[in-house]
This record gives structure tokens, sequence and C-alpha cells, in this order.
């Protein structure tokens, strides 16, 4: 029996990939991405006394990027809102004051303890800390929105590809062939309810986050639902492309778990993107909800205008082009053999015989 | 012909699937194809309903909406009603409410699935489901009806049953194809399409395959095989000798339709 | 001890539903015994009694003259309608796992049948060649009764004759064969047949014995669509042969019904075919008595 069984699982790749794969990918991540400590924290500096303050930040866990004595308040918290620096120390007036980026949940607890230490070391006094867009630093807020792009892709990769390899190994895929349907009704008839259940779902989840765990909704509802529309359309192309690859469902789930668990790991929904080796992080700016958490807490937390979402935006909107033209180009092939003549083939319809 | 395929090849993989293969499909008539597994059935079936290209060939066929096509699996959707399936089936192909309602009560008397309306399709039996899928395929009154092995593993009075269903799409004008393992429906046919490896070993009416059949055609008894081309026919063999002159020991008999089928698939096989 | 398979008025019952009900049969050494029926016919539950996966609830069982143990059931051959093979495993090691499991001697040389294929992973191969296989692996350690269902299901004329190659081969041995089908030309390579409907045994006998007396209505009309559309719609359930229509409706309400259409036709009485048989004492189980008693010699065809 257990021989048999080795034998038999030897020639299920997938299974073996899993079982390779799995460990591996599980081992990278708690090696190297999994850290709740962020390394390099991006600062600002303004006001008068600005240079001083970067000398005395001169530290591993710092990470100045611009001094700038000029600049005022105004400056520096435009610099946390559009998400270019974490930390901003603003100098002069009554005494420095630190405002640090609430939504970045790990980095301002490092940075916390990091400028108590500095300020210890230095024999200076601890400045003032203003938190900004998640003030009491509540884990729910920064969990949120990154809850409601797991949504959406469980819905969108895992549960769209079932339904679309149900369909396949029923047999009936075939008969929808030879229908009068378009290739196009087909797969936007299997899509539609999908997408019409997940924005249903995320509604209800922003809802519940709102009511029960008190996150606020401060930004501008419109860029949220745009961001999350690109970003089904992504997860929906990766849902039909795993159906176009499976056999039957235990393939799909196999395959769409291996696609949703890098995501789940390493998109910055748990541990935080800036905390992951250099190595790895590459890996995070490849998947979807990386971006698509940036858009649902920047709008969120941060009310960030659309100016400054443009790239998250728009790197979903080119991906959703790309994964969704190759899932749809890959399903007509699989409903519609036309069009690919091989050789000199005639073929005439004609109208039948009377009747 | 009026629909079907002339000379039809289609290469799927490194495989030939057929090989220059002609089907005639006309109104009014039934056409069988028949051959073992992977003889090429389900391809020229494929080929005629749309679903592949032929490599080379012609292939005759109706537009989308008069054709109505059974595959070999399935063909109804499991986690419908039997209702909700003949329901997609009318809108996929835009049949009006009155012409829908009229076909669906018809349908439903012949398939005796009146009963069965709310039942889940993946709760029905083997041979219930194969008659839902027929009637699916004869809601829109095709001109065309390709079935793909629709009575293989049913139980013989199912089969009964869904040849009465064909027969009587055939009898209303209906263009008949329709492939199987059993001889005895090739037997009914109007025509037969002998396929053996991709090729036509017949390809005639039924009549005249068994007036085709060259040679003579002996049966023997005895546990040994009496020549390369005998074969076992219930207790005993049939021994088929292509140039007419049977061995010793064996009894002429006359071929009935299946020793003509083997005989023209050996023949085939011969000539591979 | 004559019998190597015997059911001995054997009943099964779930809740309700009586499954098999008084069922007596035999499979002897040398023959090859066919079971026909309709789906729920209780076929399926009456093979499992036999392979012992079910104990009865009233009744006997038996396997070489004793109950059904393990011992017992290593002395039979069983092929699933699933081919029992693993897909993902070459013929050879589907065949060593058997030897294995079996107990018998293990890398024992692959028939000649399939030896050809021995590397190939079964899941690869054409269905045909699978239920060679299927067979075969069946076979490796020598059974004394096969028990198979649906062999030939799906192949073609002369790959199902090839296959009964072996299933006669086996007989000829001396093994007994116990067969469950659905096809009339497997059911007529079948020694013996026996019909069962609602769980009872309805007829016994050869294809021979089942037909000889049964009759059907033959119309031979140069109109034959008008003739089937007008039986078909007067409930008269007709089969459409070429251009021949056979019906089990007697000839005198046939005529009547076509002349008064105004339809030419002649109308004849044919013999009945073993299917026409079958579906007549299926749908009439009360009006047929047994043609043939099991402790009767048969007369090989």
């Amino acid at each position: 029996m257990i021989a048999k069984e080795f034998r038999e699982l030897r020639r299920d790749r997938r299974t073996v990939a899993m079982l390779i794969v799995l460990p591996v990918v599980l081992l990278v991540v708690f090696g190297y991405a999994a850290n709740f400590k962020v390394s390099s924290i991006p600062v600002v500096v303004t006001g008068p006394g600005a240079s001083q303050a970067a000398t005395l930040l001169r530290e591993p866990t710092f990470h100045v990027i611009e001094v700038n004595p000029a600049a005022g308040e105004s400056v520096a918290r435009a610099r946390l809102r559009d998400g270019q620096a974490v930390v901003a120390v603003v100098t002069g007036g009554h005494g420095p004051l630190v405002l640090m980026d609430g939504s970045q949940l790990f980095s301002v607890e490092t940075a916390e303890s990091a400028l108590g230490r500095i300020a210890s070391a230095n024999a200076v006094a601890s400045p003032r800390v203003e938190i900004l867009y998640n003030p009491d630093l509540t884990t729910s807020w920064v969990m949120v929105p990154g809850l409601a792009g797991l949504i959406l892709v469980f819905i969108g990769t895992l549960i769209t590809s079932l339904g679309v390899v149900r369909e396949r190994q029923a047999g009936t895929l075939e008969q929808l062939a030879v229908m009068p349907l378009r290739a196009w009704d087909v797969i936007a008839g299997k899509i539609a309810p999908y997408f019409i259940m997940a924005a249903v779902d995320l509604t209800i989840i922003v809802a519940i986050g709102m009511s029960v765990f008190h996150v606020p909704f401060a930004g501008n509802p419109a860029i949220f639902c745009l961001g999350a529309a690109l970003f089904l359309l992504v997860t929906l192309g990766m849902g039909v492309l795993v159906s176009t690859l499976s056999q039957n469902q235990g393939q799909a789930i196999q395959l769409a778990f291996m696609l949703v668990l890098p995501q789940v790991l390493l998109s910055g929904l748990i541990f935080p993107v800036a905390s992951m080796a250099a190595g790895v992080r590459w890996i995070s700016y490849v998947l979807p909800l990386t971006y698509f958490i940036e858009i649902s807490k920047g709008v969120m937390l941060k009310a960030v205008p659309i100016s400054d979402l443009w790239q998250p935006i728009g790197l979903l909107a080119l991906l959703a082009v790309v994964v969704l033209g190759l899932a749809v180009f890959r399903f007509r092939r699989d409903l519609a053999p036309g069009g690919r003549k091989q050789h000199a083939a005639a073929m005439r319809e004609e109208e039948p015989a009377a009747s | 012909m009026t629909w079907g395929l002339r000379e039809v090849s289609v290469t799927r993989g490194r495989k030939q699937a057929i090989a220059d293969v002609t089907v005639p499909v006309d109104p009014a008539r039934i056409t069988v194809l028949i051959g073992g597994d992977g003889a090429g059935k389900s391809t020229c079936l494929e080929v005629l309903a749309g679903l592949l290209e032929p490599c080379s060939g012609t292939v005759f066929r109706p537009p989308k909406e008069l054709i109505g096509y059974v595959p070999a699996t399935a063909g109804f959707y499991a986690d419908l009603t039997v209702q909700e399936n003949l329901d997609f089936s009318a809108s996929a192909y835009r049949l009006s409410g009155r012409e829908y309602t009229a076909k669906a009560a018809e349908l439903l008397e012949k398939t005796g699935l009146g009963p069965a309306r709310r039942r889940l399709g993946g709760q029905l039996s083997g041979g219930m489901q194969r008659k839902l899928a027929v009637g699916m395929a004869l809601l829109h009154t095709p001109g065309l009806l390709i079935l793909d092995e629709p009575t293989t593993g049913v139980d013989p009075l199912s089969r009964a049953e869904l040849w009465r269903l064909i027969s009587g799409a055939a009898a209303a004008g209906t263009a008949v194809a329709a492939s199987t393992t059993y001889v005895n429906e090739a037997a009914r046919a109007a025509w037969v399409v002998l396929l053996e490896a991709g090729k036509a070993a017949a390809n005639a009416s039924p009549a005249q395959i068994l007036k085709d059949v060259p040679g003579a055609l002996g049966t023997a008894t005895g546990s040994a095989r009496p020549t390369p081309l005998s074969w076992r026919r219930g207790a005993s063999w049939r021994v088929w000798a292509p140039d007419g002159r049977l061995p010793d020991g064996t009894q002429p008999v006359r071929p009935d339709f299946e020793d003509a089928v083997v005989t023209a698939t050996l023949a085939s096989e011969r000539g591979r | 001890m004559d019998a190597l398979a015997e059911a001995r008025q054997a009943t099964r019952r779930f809740g309700q539903i009586t499954a098999v009900d008084a069922v007596s049969l035999s499979v002897r050494r040398g023959e090859i015994l066919g079971l026909l029926g309709a789906n729920g016919a209780g076929k399926t539950t009456l093979i499992r009694l036999l392979l012992g996966l079910l104990s009865p609830s009233r009744g006997v069982i038996r396997l070489f003259g004793e109950p059904v143990t393990i011992a017992t059931r290593r002395r039979v051959g069983y092929v699933p309608q699933t081919l029992g093979l693993y897909a993902g495993l070459t013929v050879t090691e589907n065949w060593n796992f058997t030897a294995a499991a079996f107990r018998t001697r293990r890398g024992g040389p692959l028939p000649g049948s399939i030896a050809a294929w021995r590397k190939d992973v079964v899941g690869d191969l054409p269905l045909g060649v699978q239920r060679q296989v299927a067979f075969a692996v069946a076979l490796s350690h020598q059974p004394e009764l096969l028990v198979l269902d649906e062999p030939t299901s799906g192949t073609g004329p002369l790959a199902s004759a090839r296959l009964w190659e072996g299933i006669r081969e086996a007989t000829d041995a001396g093994a007994g064969a116990l067969v469950t089908t659905h096809n009339m030309e497997e059911a007529e390579q079948c020694d013996r047949l026996v019909i069962m409907a609602d769980g009872k045994v309805v007829a016994e006998g050869t294809a021979d014995e089942i037909t000889a007396g049964r009759t059907v209505t033959g119309i031979l009309a140069r109109d034959w669509s008008g003739a089937f559309a007008l039986l078909d719609a007067g409930g008269v359930a007709v089969e459409l042969h070429g251009t021949v229509l056979r019906t089990g409706a007697p000839p005198a309400l046939v005529a009547q019904l076509l002349s008064g259409a105004g339809i030419d036709a002649t109308v004849e009485t044919i013999p009945a075919s073993l299917e026409e048989a079958f579906a007549a004492i299926v749908a009439a189980p009360d009006e047929v008595t047994a043609l043939a008693a099991p402790a009767t010699g048969q007369s090989p065809r």
C-alpha cells in the first residue's frame, strides 16, 4: 500500500509542487519577510533645526530622505499623506514635533522605540509625537482594508476558478460552444455573478469594519470603488486563467491556493512590506494585492487624493488588461476553435433544405 | 448529402484522429457512427458540431441555431432542476414563450420526466439524465441533431426510450448523426459509418454492409483459436476466410450484421 | 460441490427498500452467467452480497461452498465498472500491487496481451487497452470465480470479442464467471442469463430459451415516418429500424390504427429480439415463469 501511494504521488505533479513549494515559500517568508520590525523608515525633516535633527536621526532605523529647513508643518503633513515618508520631524516653533503615519502601524511602533532610545542616548527630552490617521494604533484599522482585499482575492481567484472548472468537468462547456452564444456572452455570464457577489461582500466587510471596529472612511469612496473594481478584474482574470489550466476542481484548488498564499503572506496584509528583506521585497511588488492594500488603506485611513494614487491604480489597470486579456484568450480557445485554420480547410455553412 | 463530412482529416497533437472520412447526414434519416474506443467517432461528431476545425476536407452544417448537440458526458447541469435546465436551453436558443411552453410540455411527456420536473439533474438516474440532455437538444427543433454515444452504459429500457425519442425526431424531419458502440443500434440506422483507427472501414447502409462481406464465414468449436482471423461468439468461434476457403473443421454460416462489422474492422486492421 | 458462487433465497433490505428479494442463483465451473436488469433492479446489490461486501438480511450466500471470508475472497477476481486500476501508476506497477495484495508471486511476467504496455501509465492508455489490463490484473492470481461488471462497456465489437476470448480462456480452464451487462450482444456471449427486476429474478435460461415463442409486430410502410408519428402519438411504443417499424403492440391494434389514418402498410408478426424479450419480461414480470430451473444442466451453444 505504502509503495503504491508513493508511486501515485510521484506522478501527481501539482501535489508534489505543493509538497515542495509550500515549505520553501513558508521558509522564505518566515525567514526573510515575516518581521514586525521595520528596518529603514523614511523620514522627512523640516524647519529651522532640520540639519541638527537629521544628525541626531542618523541611525540604521531611520532613513532620512529629505532635509528641508525652508519647509514647515504643512509640507511635512503632505509628505506623510502621499506616503513618501512615514515619520516627519518638524523643528522650530515650540520645540520639535514628530508626526507619524499611523496607517503604517509597525513602522510607527519601531519609530517610537527608536526615538526613545535616541532621546535618552543624547540626554534630550522626548519630543512631542502626533500620530496621524490612526492615533490609537488600532490593529483592526490597519487590518480591515487588507481583509477587504483578501475577500476579493478569494472570491475572484479561488471561487471563480471552481465555478468555471465545474462546467468543464461536467461536460457542459462543449454544449455551450455549440449553442448560438458568443464566446463573450459565456465569459461575461460566468464572471458577472462573482463580480457582484464580491462587491456585496466587500461592502459588508467595510460596513462591519466601520460600525463594529470604528474604522474610518476618510477618503473618497469613488476612488475606493475604482481600485476595488480594477483589483477584482485582476483576480477574476486569474480565476479564469486557473480554470483554463485545470481539468478538475481538485487541480483548480491547488493552483489557486498556490497563487493566493503568497499574496496573503507577502502583500503587506500581515507583515509590513517595509520590513521585508530587499531580496524578498520584489515579490510583493509583483502581487496585485499589495497595490490594492495601498489604495484601500490610503483611502480609508488617510483620505489620499487620486492624484497620489495614480501609481497603484495604474498598475492594477495594466495588470487587469494583461491578466484578463490572457484569460479571455485561453478561454475562447476552449469554446470556439474557429479562426485556427490549419492547412487549406474549406468550410461551408448552408441553409437547411426547405423545413 | 445535405450535411456531414466529406473527406475530412483531423490531426490532434501528433496523432491523426481521422483520415479522409466522409459521413453523410440527411434529413429524416439516422446516420450511425460505430467503432471502438479511440476510433474517431467523437472527433467526427465534434467536427460536425463545429467544435473542431478539420485539417482538410469539407464540413456541411446549418447555422448554430439549428444544431442540437448532446456530448458524451453530461450535456445538462447537475445543479439545476429539470425545469431550470430546459429554461436555460430555451433562452440560449432564444425561443419565444409560446414556442417554448408547447415544446417543453411535449418533451417532458415523451421523456417521462414530467414528474421529475423539480428534481436536480444530478439526482436523476443515468438513463433519465441522458433523456434530459436529449430533450434539451431537441427543444429548439433542430434541423441537425448530433449525439455522442447517447446510450453507452445506459440500461436497455432507457436505451429503447432514448431511441424512440431520437427516432421520433428523425420521423419529424430532423437529420440525426449518432455514435454508438452497440452493434444492434447501428443495425437499425439508415446509414452506417464504421470507424477503425480513424479510417472509415465501411460506409454504407446496413443492408449493403451485410452484402459486402468478402470471403466466407464459418463457425468452429474448441478452446484453441482456429485461425488468426477468428473471434469468440458465445461458446464457439467465428472463423473468417477472406479468400473464401474455410479451414477443415469449420461449418459455413451466414454472416449477420455483427459479423459484417467485425470482418470489416479486421479487414481495415490488416490493411494498416 | 458444484457451485462456485451461490445465493439461496437471498434477501437484502435497506430500511424500507428491499433491494434483493428472495433471489436464488448459482455460478458453476466452466460457465458464464449473465446478469441483466434495468437500473435499480438489484444487480449491484446482489454482486455485493456475493462478494461479501454486504450481508444478506435473509437467506444464504456461499462462495465455494463456504460463507464469504477473506480466504474465499482471495479466490475471486473482480473487475468493477471503474476498472479498479490506479490511473497514476504504470501497468507493471498495478500488476505488482495486486500481486502483493493477493500475496501471489511478485514480479511474475506480464501476460502477452498487455506486455507491450508494461511501462505505460494506465491513465494514458486508450480505454480498450485499460480494460485488457484490468482483466489481466484480475486474473493474475488465478481466481476460480470471475465477477465482471459491464466488462466491455464502451468498446467496439472487435475489441469486445477479444476481451471475451480472455474470459472464455479462463472458463475453459475451469473458472466460472458472473457478468453483469446492459449490452445484448454481450448477453448473447453468456451461456446462461438471469434477468432481474425490482430485486427479483424474473427470467432465467439461455438467450434462445428466453426469446422462444416471443413475438413482436413488424410494420413495413412507404410512409414510415407518418406511420411512426401516428403510432407514437397514439401512445404505442414504436422503434425505428432503418425504415421498418417494430412494436410490442398486437398486430390487430396496429393495423386498425394505421388503416384508420389511411396509411398503407404491411403488418406482420415476427420473432422478438433478446432486447425486446427483455423489455416485455421486465414490463410484466408477473406473467413470466422461470424458463429453466437452476439445478438442471444447460447445453452450451
